[in-house]
């Protein structure tokens, strides 16, 4: 069986995608597909999964998919978000595919500009149907024939011309890669492994690789929320989670599409292990950790609100009107947030709890100061 | 009682934190200022409606009170419940409060004889109605609480119709004609007075009611930081009041007292209001005057009260 996990947030067509997928690989004879959502109350913008699974059988598991062949992210902001936990929702020889025109360094994440790609034919960023495109390249299973029938089966007429576009289009870059790459990667190897700085030119362009932990971090049961969840989250060790959530930066690497080809995974349910029944294991896989604020809601922002501690006269007002009452005030909370020191080294008098705030600029609406402006998280991460 | 509450002087504590609100909520705002005010001692029951839905999000529990989801009709049933088990259990501090939070269509439609009941037996509880004018949770159909003009998914606008045929349920005017000891009118636009409101219907005995208007951006379509502003202008356009009514045994006057705590000698523009919001858009000229038309009636009939 090929299992597909989409990472993605209510409104990218995370779902869609995953259906067109099932629906495509299901068309050959004697194929089976299933596709299912999952999102609890969430809601728009809040990140989502949804899964594919495809198999030469008939499919009875229908539970969710811990582990994947390809698990793919439609938004980077929640891949980095993940952590190290990434690594945990792959099989061996699985591969991540992500929305991103950043450069990673792990060899197993393939970053693919499908904002890029879907604002050119769309003028708007709808990256989903990107990935049936490079799946088609990648997954034996699925063929661009079968992806396109099935956007002509599942979509509304108007949208069938520009997504067969995309399929095509998505289909030629990641296959101009896999050319690319594949030469490049022959005179790597003939030069016995010496670093080859343009293996990391890939046509999106690249920039500094995401600092990324090494996987097989210990194993824990898997829980939905893949941000490490902390037995209890209170402000300070919230911050202190969030501070040394990321790992140190690796040096960067040549990697491309060429590499991820080599393991793509094929039918093989066959030969699948079937599932561990042992009454104890299968606790662990659905007990969790609950009560009052065991997880954050990390991962719901583009932009933060950032608090000029000079202009910022303590009035309060965004504290009183902050939806999600993620605006404190730092005399009386124990922990000061250090970005809001002023250059007499003072402390605002207020900070945001980045841990929850989910980026809605009420705060800055509120403010008759101007003291409070809101960055793209991309910046402020910078 | 106690002193007006403020930014500055009401707890720190968020009782209401980490829910899974989308960005922006105007209910959820609602929520955490009164439970702010209610103090940790409050008990809250919630019949099915966004903020059920976000606020138990397994694994995430996100009420630091005692709270608990209630069937659809029942809010001010359950209430009713909890505060008589309180009572006979002999576990009722002064300062519990039984409080509900039910969405428009939770009390206006699906559970209106429900609250008539426990008000009609004047039971000690606070029902505070987060008014965002649809069923948001089910994703944006018509409730009895949905104003004129505004797009739904069963009111959608098309040639023949332009959104909402109906007009808005007077449900103050309903409450308050029950001879109810304390109900009033909000928005979250107007914090300090919801939070005032909050803070005096928690001091009073017997059944109390707020209705809090509390934007919700997806479903009015406006932007996710427009929430407080639009409920601020829905009060400054005069399409939303601010008002109390006191019984005839809290205020001592027959038939109750209504008082007007916002009285603007000027509207700001009702096309304004209307036009900046998606919900809307589909309203004409013609439509959006006869809107003002009916602002000027209403305040008409408010300010002769």
């Amino acid at each position: 069986m090929i299992e597909v996990l989409w990472h993605g947030r209510g409104g990218q067509g995370a779902f869609t995608a995953a259906r067109l997928l099932g629906a495509a690989a299901s068309i050959a004879d004697g194929s089976y597909a299933l596709a299912f959502p999952s999102f609890g109350p969430e809601r728009r913008g809040a990140p989502m999964r949804a899964f594919t699974k495809v198999s030469d059988a008939p499919i009875g598991d229908r539970s969710a998919i811990d582990c994947a062949d390809y698990v793919i992210y439609l938004d980077d902001t929640l891949l980095d978000a993940a952590g190290e936990a990434w690594a945990r929702e792959l099989k061996p020889g699985g591969r991540v595919l992500v929305n991103s025109v950043k450069a990673y360094a792990d060899e197993r994440i393939v970053a693919i500009d499908a904002n890029g790609l879907s604002t050119e034919v769309l003028g708007r960023a709808i990256p989903n149907t990107v990935f049936l495109g490079v799946l088609s390249v990648l997954c034996e299973s699925v063929s661009e024939e079968h992806v396109v029938e099935a956007i002509r089966q599942y979509m509304p007429a108007k949208l069938h011309a520009k997504n067969e576009l995309i399929v095509a289009e998505a289909r030629q870059r990641v296959l101009a890669r896999v050319a690319q790459g594949g030469r490049e990667a022959a005179v790597a190897e003939a030069k016995e492994g010496a670093a080859s700085a343009q293996g990391s030119e890939g046509p999106e362009g690249s920039e500094e690789p995401e600092a990324f932990g090494t996987p097989g971090a210990p194993d824990t049961p898997g829980a939905p929320n893949t941000s490490g969840i902390p037995a209890n989250v209170s402000r300070e060790t919230s911050r202190a989670a969030g501070e040394g959530g990321q790992a140190g930066v690796s040096a960067p690497e040549a990697h491309d599409v060429v590499r991820a080809c080599e393991h793509i995974p094929v039918l093989r349910s066959r030969f699948a292990v079937p599932p561990s029944l042992d009454p104890a294991e299968y606790a662990r896989t659905t007990c969790y950790p609950a009560g009052h604020l065991v997880a954050k809601n990390a991962g719901w922002r583009n932009e933060r609100p950032v608090i000029n501690a000079e202009a910022c006269t303590g009035c309060l007002q965004c504290y009183l009107y902050c939806p999600d009452g993620t605006i404190y005030k730092t005399a009386s909370a124990a922990a000061r947030d250090e970005d809001s020191r002023n250059a007499h080294g003072a402390f605002a008098p207020v900070a945001v709890d980045y841990d929850f705030c989910k980026g809605c600029g009420v705060c800055v609406r509120a403010c008759r100061f101007g003291a409070i402006r809101m960055v793209p998280e991309s910046e402020a991460n910078a | 009682m106690a002193a007006k509450v403020n930014a500055r002087t009401i707890t720190d504590d968020e009782l209401f934190f980490g829910h899974k609100a989308c960005a922006g909520c105007g209910g959820s705002l609602a929520v955490r200022a009164a439970l702010k005010v209610l103090g940790p001692r409050a008990i809250c029951a919630l019949p099915a409606g966004c903020m059920s839905a976000v606020g138990f999000n397994f694994p995430q529990l996100c009420f630091a009170n005692n709270a608990i989801i209630t069937p659809f009709a029942a809010t001010a049933a359950v209430l009713s419940g909890i505060e008589a088990g309180l009572r006979a259990q002999g576990k009722k501090p002064e300062d519990c409060t039984v409080v509900g939070f039910a969405g428009d269509g939770g009390t206006a439609d699906i559970g209106l004889q429900a609250l008539s009941g426990a008000i009609d037996r004047n039971d000690d509880i606070l029902y505070i109605c987060y008014d965002n004018e649809a069923y948001m949770n089910t994703g944006i159909q018509k409730s009895s609480l949905t104003p004129f003009g505004a797009k739904t998914t069963t009111t959608p606008a098309g040639k023949n119709a332009h959104g909402c045929l109906t007009q808005k349920k007077s449900l103050f005017e309903i409450v308050a004609a029950h001879g109810i000891p304390y109900a009033a009118t909000a928005s979250i636009g107007y914090l300090p007075d919801f939070m005032g409101k909050v803070q005096k219907a928690a001091s009073i005995r017997g059944a109390k009611y707020l209705h809090v208007i509390a934007p919700c951006p997806t479903g009015w379509g406006c932007g996710v930081d427009e929430t407080v502003e639009i409920a601020k202008e829905v009060v400054d356009c005069g399409l939303w009041y601010l008002a109390e009514y006191e019984g005839p045994q809290v205020s001592g006057v027959p038939g109750g007292k209504f008082t007007l705590n916002r009285d603007p000698k000027e509207f700001t523009s009702v096309a304004a209001y209307l036009r900046r919001q998606g919900r809307f858009r589909a309203l004409s000229d013609e439509e959006v005057a006869s809107v003002e038309q009916g602002r000027d009636e209403k305040w008409r009939y408010l300010r002769s009260l």
